[in-house]
């Protein structure tokens, strides 16, 4: 329950973002420090058990969601990244406690990945096609 | 010697930016999260651009644990260190979601390290 309402904000938290910086050209500070700020005053007043882990997911993912349009550019990869930011999020929750950053950290990991991700999905599949046009001109060579 | 004044505003952002959230955060109790936003928004409406994402990037350090940072002086000290950090290493990675916090996750054990050595 608490795993799916944390990937659930975090995609949420993620989307606002990205939509005020991006779509509604706010920036990303303005964004972003917005989102964190609402989730902040909501969350803990809305969910007294969850409430501060899911304001620190929101933060997290909020900053994963200032990415440039030139690299994230649509709402679907942007969702993707939000949920690799709530994993990630899960993952290294007793990880450098009090850190000021880790959480702009995770943000930045999470964006790596998807964009080495795709990078890689390119790679291979430019590979794929040099392949098949070499065996193509073999064969009617 | 010519003083570079963008790089002088950067410092001073980063220094108020840091200081006010750590301020914000264990002074007056509000916690990271809205300490970070707080000084965010207020840096994206009275800031221009540049100098707005210098100041939201330096709040991060000011969400520091008292355990990491343990006292304003210091946490000014990050301000600074943060501040160096971004001007070196401006076009490096931008556009990345997170870049910020790296940044500041990286003057934080800096900041953490050099007050170690020192203490």
């Amino acid at each position: 329950m608490e795993i799916s309402l944390i990937i659930g904000v975090s995609v949420l938290s993620g989307i606002l973002t990205y939509l005020l910086s991006n779509k509604l050209k706010k920036g990303p500070v303005f964004g972003s420090a917005t989102v964190t700020l609402v989730s902040g005053i909501i969350f803990p007043y809305f969910f007294p058990e969850f409430g501060t882990t899911l304001m620190v997911v929101a933060a997290c993912s909020s900053y994963a969601g200032m990415v440039a349009v030139k690299n994230i550019p649509s709402l679907w990869e942007m969702i993707i990244v939000s949920v690799i930011t709530s994993l990630l999020f899960i993952v290294t929750s007793s990880s450098y406690v009090g850190v000021g950053g880790k959480l702009g950290t995770i943000a930045a990991l999470s964006c790596f990945t998807w964009i080495g991700f795709k990078k890689f999905i390119l790679a291979t599949n430019i590979n794929v096609n040099n392949t098949l046009k070499h065996r193509s001109v073999g064969i009617w060579s | 010697m010519k003083i570079n004044m963008n790089k002088i505003y950067i410092l001073m952002c980063t220094i108020t930016g840091v200081t006010l959230t750590y301020y914000l955060n264990h002074h007056m109790g509000y916690g990271a999260i809205i300490s970070n936003g707080l000084i965010g928004v207020l840096a994206a409406l009275l800031l221009p651009a540049p100098l707005a994402g210098v100041t939201y990037t330096a709040s991060f350090v000011g969400m520091s644990s008292a355990a990491i940072i343990p006292s304003i002086a210091l946490a000014t000290f990050g301000g600074l260190v943060v501040g160096l950090i971004i001007i070196t290493t401006t076009e490096i990675y931008a556009g990345i979601g997170g870049k910020g916090g790296t940044t500041a996750a990286m003057a934080t054990i800096i900041t953490r390290a050099i007050t170690g050595l020192l203490s």
